[in-house]
This record gives structure tokens, C-alpha cells and sequence, in this order.
């Protein structure tokens, strides 16, 4: 029973990693109906750019706030280039595209920085934290994820209920047409919308770089359980997001903790098609029907 | 004013509008009355900027306004309801209504709210509540209301009383015709339920397969049965 607990604790900063990269998945998918995979690819680059940021420097904080500007401009960059010159095609050509710019990124970090896995420092105390006489399978570092996440979350849901840009985008999102007509630049809301979601993926590769290494394929299985999260929890729903990649942390270190953690994919792709069969709109998606 | 001059939209091979000329002065309500497919969603989709037109143009006070983005357009004073009650049902009243400005200084924005919540008390009401709770005809007024909230000079509204029980159809084209006396907007209106549209209306416009088939002040079009019989169907 101890040991179950203690892979639940563990797996919550994990967890709270993969709810970020879920998060950033929803945002492009909410404005474009286009799942990002290349997210993971902005994320690993501009994870480089932090080792190399904080290499240089030593202070952590300044390699997180460079990597969130790059991951915005990042993010623009891939919309501008690929995304774009799509629009008129159907949405699963971007859909595939978004394919190319993952491999194109990761060929690119592969030339710039090298492909071998290098360790990114740990800024943090990574030891479990000593309290009620005995060793807990939590650290600093893992409160500082959590703290980060948490942070993140209310940001941004603040900046989708009280702003007006956060309006736009939810308006831009749910139709187009009436944004545009309601005078909504829906073109420059959808652009910001990259840039946030390049933010939000470049803050979960910095904090999840530190407890695994660094190269241009380690960031992709994060893909596989975020693309999970964002599925089961609605593809559309934020709070989807963030309550299943929790829930996927937590899974993530039940199944590698009780048995090897090579089955965690396994399973979260066997939950994956569960969901798809029994409930395709998602635990937190609204039904796509309208009256008209 | 708004001032239509020989607007022809095609779909490929298709004519939807034939140069179509009509003039829409500031404080009257003009209908466009046409059977399906005649051509009148294609003109408020064309002089609202989602559709290009193939020749003529549209000016609103002496600008043009033809061949620019609906965001534009908007801004330059023309504001369309399309048709089906052109809310957003995942936001809530209040957010709708706040949309439909959200370009302009917050002070403008509030003015024109208030205005709208007279116009409109049941959204005041409503506030809180998510555009999907109203019922036809309030989601037909927070339609208006968005459009409004844009300070337009020239209303564009687009079958407005689809799908509506006859006695809100009527509420609501009072409202407009309101609307146009008291702030001297121009009103356009597409209707294919001719009878009502015309009752408030002061000048008619007939259209079939996209051209104009007679112009005159409504009251006469509502009594040429030849007209009615022709392209009215009653």
C-alpha cells in the first residue's frame, strides 16, 4: 500500500508535464481543428536553447524565460511557414505536415547541437524530501513543476475569461465567420494562439529536460502520452487537458512502478482506444451537435 | 447612405447577382424580398466582405467598402446579422454583445452596451446566462445586439424571422423599424417572408435569379398582385 502511494506522489509532477504539453495541443486544435504534432519538436528545439542559455549563464530562470520567447517565436515561425500556406487544403494535409516540421526539427537540433543525449543540469534539490521520518518520493524540484504548472494554468485561464484577446480567441475558435464579422482580426488571434501554445510547450520541455537528458527524440514520447491526454480529456477542453494529464502521470507511474516502465505507452494507447470506442467526444467534450 | 451600383457576384459559372443597384438611406428600412435562391444572402454575404464580388461596388457614405475584409468593413460602419441567429451558444450574453465591439475603446463599448440593454431589456436580464439558454427570438435580438455593439451606420440583417413563431417575427421587425427611426441607421433587410418585411419596410426590392425585377416603396410592391403572383408565390 506504501509503495502504491508513493508512485501516486511520484507521478504528479510527471504528470503535470504532460497536462502542459496536452494543453498546448488543445490550444492549436480549439483555433485550427489541427493536431500539432511538431509541438513536441518546438519543444525538444527550444529546450536546446535553454541548455545552451543556462550553460552559458548558470541561472536556470533566464534559460526558462528565453525558451518561452523562442517557443513563441518558434511557433509563429511553423504557422507562417507551414500552416499557413495549408489553410486551403483539408486539415488533415496539416495535420501531416505538422509530421514534416517534427522531423525537420529534430534534423535541425541533430545539426546545431548534436545528437547525442546530453543531461540537463538539475536546478533544483531532486533528492524525495525527508519529513515524518522517512524519505518521500517527492522533491523540490517536483513542487517547483507543480508550482510552475499550477502558475501557468491560472494564467492562462485568466487570460481566456477576463481579457479580450481571450475572448477573441475562444470566439475565434468557436466560429470564425461571426468573429470576423463582430471585426475580430481572426488571422492574428489564430497567430497569437500558435505563439501561446509554442509558450506553454517550450515551459514543459524545461521542466521535464532536468529528469530525463536532452536530444532531438527524447521529448517524443511525451508526445505519445500528451496526445493521449488531450484525446480522452475532449481535444477541446482545457481543464480536459490539465485532469488527464494528471490522471496520465499518475497511470504512467502506477504501471512503470508496479511492473517496467517500458509498458507505459502500452497502456496509455490501450486507454487511449477505450476512450475512442466508448466515449469518442472525450471525458470533458461537449457534443459537437447544434441546433441550428 | 449605403449605395449599391451594379453588383454582380458569380460562383464559378453561376451568376448569383446580376448588377443589382439599390440605395439604402440613413433612417429607412429597405427590404429585398425574393424566393429561395434568388440571390439575397449572396448580397449581404458580398457587401459584409465574405464574398468577392465580380464587378460593381458598394460605398457607405461615399466609401467603398467592396473587396475589404469583414473586419474592415465592420469597422467602417456596416454590421451584418447573417441568418440562423448568428450567435456564439458557447459564450454568454454579455460576452456575445462584448464581442461584437471588442475592437473599440472600452468607454464606446459601454455606451453602446447600455443602448443595446434598452433596446433590448431581456438581455440585460440574460446577462450571465450562455446564448444557448435564450429562446429563438431573444438569440435573434443578442444576433442584433452584437451587430449594434459595432456602432454601425448601416445595418445588414439576413432573414430574421427564419425559423421564428409570426407573433416574435412581428416584435422583432418592430424593433428594427424602431431602430431605423430612432437612430437614423439604414437598414437592409432580406426576407422571404414578404408580407411582414414589407409592412415595416419603405422601400421594396424585388429580386429573382439575382436581378432586380422592381423597385419601389413598399407599400405599392405589397399591392402590384402581379408582382406578388410572378416571383411572391401568394
Amino acid at each position: 500500500m506504501t509503495s502504491f502511494i508513493d508512485y501516486l506522489i511520484g507521478g504528479v509532477s510527471n504528470g503535470a508535464v504532460i497536462a502542459l504539453m496536452a494543453i498546448a495541443l488543445v490550444l492549436i486544435w480549439r483555433a485550427t481543428r489541427v493536431v500539432n504534432f511538431a509541438q513536441v519538436g518546438q519543444a525538444m528545439f527550444t529546450t536546446f536553447v535553454a541548455l545552451t542559455v543556462q550553460t552559458l549563464t548558470g541561472s536556470w530562470a533566464l534559460a526558462l524565460v528565453v525558451a518561452m520567447v523562442a517557443g513563441a517565436i518558434l511557433g509563429v515561425i511553423v504557422q507562417f511557414l507551414v500552416l499557413r500556406p495549408m489553410r486551403r487544403a483539408d486539415t488533415s494535409g496539416a495535420i501531416i505536415a505538422t509530421f514534416g516540421v517534427l522531423i525537420a526539427l529534430q534534423a535541425a537540433v541533430g545539426m546545431i547541437w548534436g545528437g547525442d543525449a546530453q543531461a540537463y543540469p538539475q536546478p533544483f534539490d531532486n533528492a524525495g524530501i525527508v519529513a515524518f521520518g522517512r524519505i518521500w518520493p517527492i522533491s523540490v524540484y517536483d513542487f517547483v513543476v507543480i508550482g510552475v504548472t499550477i502558475l501557468l494554468v491560472i494564467a492562462l485561464s485568466l487570460l481566456f475569461t477576463r481579457t479580450s484577446i481571450g475572448l477573441a480567441m475562444r470566439a475565434s475558435a468557436f466560429n470564425p465567420e461571426v468573429a470576423r464579422l463582430s471585426g475580430v482580426r481572426v488571422s492574428r488571434v489564430l497567430t497569437f494562439g500558435w505563439a501561446l501554445a509554442g509558450v506553454v510547450g517550450a515551459v514543459a520541455g524545461v521542466l521535464v529536460a532536468p529528469s530525463s537528458t536532452v536530444s532531438p527524440t527524447t521529448f517524443d514520447i511525451l508526445l505519445v502520452f500528451a496526445f493521449t491526454a488531450a484525446v480522452i480529456g475532449g481535444l477541446d477542453s482545457l481543464v480536459g487537458a490539465v485532469a488527464l494529464g494528471v490522471f496520465a502521470g499518475l497511470v504512467i507511474s502506477l504501471v512503470s512502478g508496479l511492473s517496467n516502465s517500458g509498458n507505459a505507452p502500452v497502456v496509455a494507447l490501450v486507454l487511449l482506444a477505450l476512450s475512442l470506442i466508448t466515449k469518442p467526444d472525450g471525458v470533458f467534450g461537449h457534443h459537437k451537435a447544434r441546433a441550428v | 447612405m449605403l449605395s449599391i451600383t451594379d453588383l454582380t457576384v458569380s460562383y464559378g459559372p453561376v451568376e448569383a447577382l446580376n448588377g443589382v443597384t439599390i440605395s439604402v438611406p440613413r433612417g429607412e428600412v429597405t427590404a429585398v424580398i425574393g424566393a429561395n435562391g434568388a440571390g439575397k444572402s449572396t448580397l449581404m454575404r458580398t457587401l459584409a466582405g465574405l464574398v468577392t464580388p465580380a464587378a460593381g461596388q458598394a460605398t457607405l457614405d461615399g466609401e467603398i467598402i467592396t473587396r475589404k475584409s469583414p473586419e474592415d468593413i465592420v469597422r467602417m460602419g456596416v454590421a451584418l446579422v447573417p441568418e440562423g441567429r448568428s450567435t456564439i451558444p458557447e459564450l454568454t450574453v454579455e460576452e456575445n454583445l462584448r464581442l461584437g465591439g471588442l475592437w473599440r475603446p472600452k468607454a464606446d463599448r459601454r455606451t453602446t452596451q447600455a443602448e443595446v440593454f434598452d433596446l433590448f431589456p431581456v438581455l440585460a436580464e440574460r446577462q450571465r446566462m450562455r446564448a444557448d439558454t435564450l429562446s429563438g427570438g431573444e438569440r435573434q435580438q443578442l444576433a442584433i445586439g452584437r451587430a449594434l455593439m459595432s456602432n454601425p451606420k448601416c445595418l445588414l440583417l439576413d432573414e430574421p424571422s427564419l425559423g421564428l413563431a409570426p407573433l416574435i417575427v412581428t416584435q422583432i421587425l418592430h424593433l428594427v423599424r424602431r431602430l431605423a427611426d430612432e437612430t437614423k441607421i439604414a437598414v437592409l433587410l432580406v426576407e422571404q417572408n414578404a408580407v411582414t418585411a414589407l409592412r415595416m419596410a419603405d422601400t421594396g426590392v424585388v429580386l429573382n435569379l439575382g436581378r432586380i425585377v422592381q423597385t419601389g416603396p413598399a407599400s405599392e410592391i405589397a399591392s402590384d398582385e402581379k408582382l406578388r403572383h410572378a416571383y411572391l408565390g401568394y
